[in-house]
């Protein structure tokens, strides 16, 4: 079930909130855990109902081989246990996700019959499954090296892998994030609120923004010949989009835990304004990367090892960062072109990232921006021939009639606005605004009156573009 | 008082204002008077849909679903013009849903020109030709669509006209072309809708009647007829509250006395079929609308000769205006029927038969919908 779907916002929702009101009145917590548990296993076999097994049977598994982990920590059961736990959400995760690429990309040297390749090209993609496996196993990972204690409660583990508003596009919620709000939280007024506005933000970046820009990627990629004015626009409206998908996505399920108690890990924090890559990782999916930071680069050793160990540790993380991203060519090339750049920046700038001038800022910014888009082309296209093609229309001398000269115009001045505010909005321009704004005028009621005005508002425009169109596809649902 | 006002408007009124929202949308969409059909869509809703474990396993009752909760929902055009303003006003783009609205037209933008389309439309008709009608003389006329009439004056793109005729010219070489083009303007077009006037055809027909040598037997005096309120496709796919335009269409003795039969209701009509006019599509007035096959009887006409149309939306409206001078017409839509079944249904060996192949550009652009 999507979010921005009207069966999740005007049926699915008010329905748990009057279940969980109720599961409330009870003081026992785990009242108010059966029904997010429940109502997350219906919000998960709406839109995978075959798939919904899986995922219970990961669970039920995990549940199981950590629980006799526990007992035997000491012995060599113990470490079976362990390891099992680990590899078998992985294998799950390979099977459903790569073994088609695989069997193509090592064809050549293992030369499958045909009919086993085709069969592999039927498998599809559980929703989710990349999230919820990286779940499962950083939890059996905490659980055995003693971070987080064992969840006895197999009510609690389900609820927390399958808690809706986190388990098919993250954040990536680790155990011992939510691991004592399983056991007591508090739905207050002011969370509650907090939680609405967040969702509702989230919300309008999705529908608002993110779908009107895949609209304008969608009109561009039609044209045979775009020129350079529009493959800019093109390249950076790809960008925005997945930036306003995805966070509005991460705000949306970072709210929806909000308005029940939870308080989730943020995931992007302006990644547009960072002046290096490394920079713009550290605000950009941070749940993703401090999992590959926590649970890959450190146990390969960091940074404390000789340098060409070091620099092998990034590549491979930034390796599996883009296989995590897609089962393809172009997200392995994607994942590594930043694992390069990150070298770079580590060489060439050591820890001094940020540059002290005004003029070596902007420099940054500019090398982000244009380092960025290129990335999301190539992040974006179907395969790196079409990644290439991306690339190469934003380099000046392809010719253009007038009729694609015109045609090009148009599009880009038809989506000019969206563009504007989006950009903007990519900024902290509009938080900085607001407040400063509402610090000058003294009124918290005006302030409140605005908020309940605005949630109103986006809300309704949200709901008005969802029936005016099926433009709706949510990016991060594939991986 | 003040105090107790402020720590009620903190967090509440944000918690009001969601909740009144979601749950009164809710209880609406549950309880409240389901409509059959959208008028301004002209189109029928979705039924909710019925619950089966197969539908549930392949997904399709939850896409079902959402299609009837989208169709029912409260204030459904209200909100869909709340997007139109917005999309215009806040965003500031030139178009809804490709609808745009210049000079008091509702334009829809079709763009660039689908070369491979337009050869594929051209074959077609060719192949049409050689299988029933090798020797004898075609005529073929292209109907403007409103975008050359509107958009590039307007700054809006538009597909390349010029190299959309000449690609035809180019293929249908053993077919005389009628330019009907210069006896067209904006104003014979409908605001809210793709069609022409049928009022406004007379030097159109004229034009093709000079060429096919028809013009002597034409009558164009006709007795004008009004329906009121006619909101055309546009009005619906723009969202926007644009204003209703009245429908009139010609008659005289011989339209009245003339009769249509169609392949698929197989029954005899009326040329004007006057239940339409309270239907979803008022133009549905002319020739029933989108039929496969329809032969015209018009015993009152000035001549024995027969005429084939293979035609699209536009020739509802204008075939009735060739029944002076044509006893019979056989009027073809090949979107609705296989060219290879033709052959059951129509003799196209008669003599002093002629062919007419009448197609618009949004129709050539788009040629994978002709069979």
């Amino acid at each position: 079930m999507l979010f921005s779907s009207i069966t999740f916002l005007y049926f699915f929702l008010p329905t748990v909130f009057i279940l969980y009101g109720i599961a409330s009145i009870k003081q026992d917590i785990t009242w108010r855990n059966l029904v997010l548990c429940v109502m997350s296993c219906l919000f998960y076999a709406w839109g995978e109902p075959m798939y919904f097994f899986l995922m219970l049977v990961q669970v039920m598994i995990v549940y199981g081989l950590t629980c006799y982990m526990e007992k035997k920590r000491e012995s060599a059961t113990g470490k079976v246990c362990f390891t099992l736990s680990v590899l078998l959400p992985f294998a799950s995760l390979f099977y459903f996700k790569y073994t088609a690429f695989f069997m193509m990309t090592l064809t050549s040297w293992l030369p499958w019959p045909e009919s086993w390749i085709k069969s592999a090209k039927t498998i599809t993609l559980p929703i989710g499954i990349s999230f919820y496996t990286f779940q499962l196993t950083s939890y059996c990972i905490d659980v055995w090296l003693g971070r987080v204690k064992l969840q006895k409660n197999l009510l609690s583990l389900m609820t927390y892998v399958a808690l809706f508003p986190q388990l098919i596009a993250g954040p990536i919620v680790r155990y011992s994030d939510v691991d004592k709000e399983l056991s007591d939280r508090k739905t207050t007024r002011e969370n509650l609120a907090e939680g609405i506005v967040r969702f509702t933000i989230g919300l309008g970046k999705k529908v608002l923004i993110a779908n009107v820009l895949g609209e304008f990627v969608a009109e561009a990629l039609a044209l045979e010949n775009r020129g350079i004015a529009l493959s800019w626009a093109y390249a950076l409206a790809v960008s925005l989009q997945i930036y306003f998908d995805f966070s509005g996505y991460s705000d949306m399920a970072i709210g929806l835990g909000r308005m029940f108690g939870f308080h989730f890990p943020e995931n992007f924090h302006y990644p547009f304004i960072s002046d290096s890559l490394t920079e713009f990782w550290r605000r950009w999916h941070m749940t993703l990367g401090t999992w590959f930071r926590d649970y890959v680069y450190i146990p390969m050793g960091g940074n404390r090892v000789k340098k060409a160990k070091w620099f092998f540790n990034l590549l491979t993380v930034w390796f599996l960062t883009g296989l995590w991203h897609g089962a393809g060519w172009n997200f392995i090339i994607w994942g590594l072109f930043f694992g390069v750049f990150l070298i770079l920046e580590k060489v060439f700038f050591g820890k001094t990232e940020r540059k002290s001038s005004l003029l070596g800022k902007i420099a940054g910014h500019v090398y982000v921006v244009i380092a960025i888009i290129i990335s999301f082309l190539i992040f974006h296209a179907e395969n790196m021939e079409v990644a290439m093609r991306d690339i190469r229309a934003l380099l000046p001398g392809m010719g253009m009639e007038k009729v694609q000269l015109e045609t090009a115009l148009f599009t880009l001045r038809n989506r000019l606005g969206i563009l504007f505010i989006a950009l903007v909005g990519s900024t902290p321009f509009p938080l900085l605004v607001w407040k400063r704004f509402f610090t000058w005028l003294r009124k918290d009621v005006v302030e409140e009156i605005v908020k309940a005005i605005g949630v109103v508002v986006i809300l309704l425009l949200s709901t008005a573009y969802l029936i005016d169109g099926s433009f709706n596809p949510f990016l991060y649902f594939r991986f | 008082m003040v105090i107790s006002m402020k720590k009620f408007i903190k967090h509440n009124l944000i918690i009001l204002g969601f909740f009144c929202c979601i749950a009164g949308f809710m209880l609406i969409l549950i309880f409240g008077e389901k409509e059959t059909n959208s008028i301004s869509e002209r189109r029928k809703l979705k039924e909710f849909p019925k619950f089966r474990v197969k539908t549930l396993q392949d997904h399709s009752y939850m896409e079902d679903l959402e299609a009837y909760l989208l169709d029912h929902f409260p204030f459904r055009d209200n909100l869909r013009s709340m997007k139109a303003y917005f999309a215009y006003d806040v965003l500031g783009q030139l178009e809804n849903n490709d609808i745009y609205i210049a000079n008091g037209y509702a334009g829809k933008l079709e763009y660039p020109l689908k070369e491979n389309s337009v050869i594929k439309a051209a074959e077609k008709m060719q192949a049409i030709k050689a299988q029933y009608f090798p020797k004898a003389e075609a005529y073929y006329a292209i109907v403007p669509d409103k975008n050359y009439f509107l958009a590039d004056k307007n700054g809006y793109p538009s597909m390349d006209y010029n190299r959309l005729k000449s690609l035809m010219q180019e293929r249908l070489t053993d077919m005389t072309y009628i330019d009907i083009w210069d006896t067209l303007s904006i104003e014979d077009y409908y605001a809210t809708d793709t069609h022409w006037r049928q009022e406004c055809l007379g030097e159109t027909v004229q034009q093709i009647g000079d060429v096919m040598g028809f013009s002597e037997y034409l009558f164009l005096d006709y007795e004008q007829k009004e329906i009121e309120e006619f909101y055309g496709v546009y009005y619906g796919q723009s969202a926007l509250p644009l204003s209703s335009e009245p429908l009139y269409y010609l008659t005289n003795e011989t339209i009245q006395m003339a009769t249509q039969w169609s392949l698929e209701k197989n029954k005899i009509q009326p040329i004007y079929m006057s239940e339409e006019e309270t239907g979803f599509d008022k133009y549905n007035i002319f020739l029933a609308g989108a039929q496969a096959l329809q032969r015209i009887e018009s015993p009152l006409a000035k001549t024995e000769n027969r005429l084939i149309v293979f035609r699209d939306s536009f020739g509802s409206s204008i075939v009735p205006l060739f029944l002076e001078a044509y006893k019979e017409i056989i009027v073809i839509d090949t979107r609705y029927i296989s060219p290879s079944l033709l052959g059951e249904y129509v003799d196209f060996e008669t003599e002093n038969t002629q062919i007419l192949f009448l197609y618009n550009t949004l129709l050539l652009n788009n040629s994978s919908m002709l069979k």
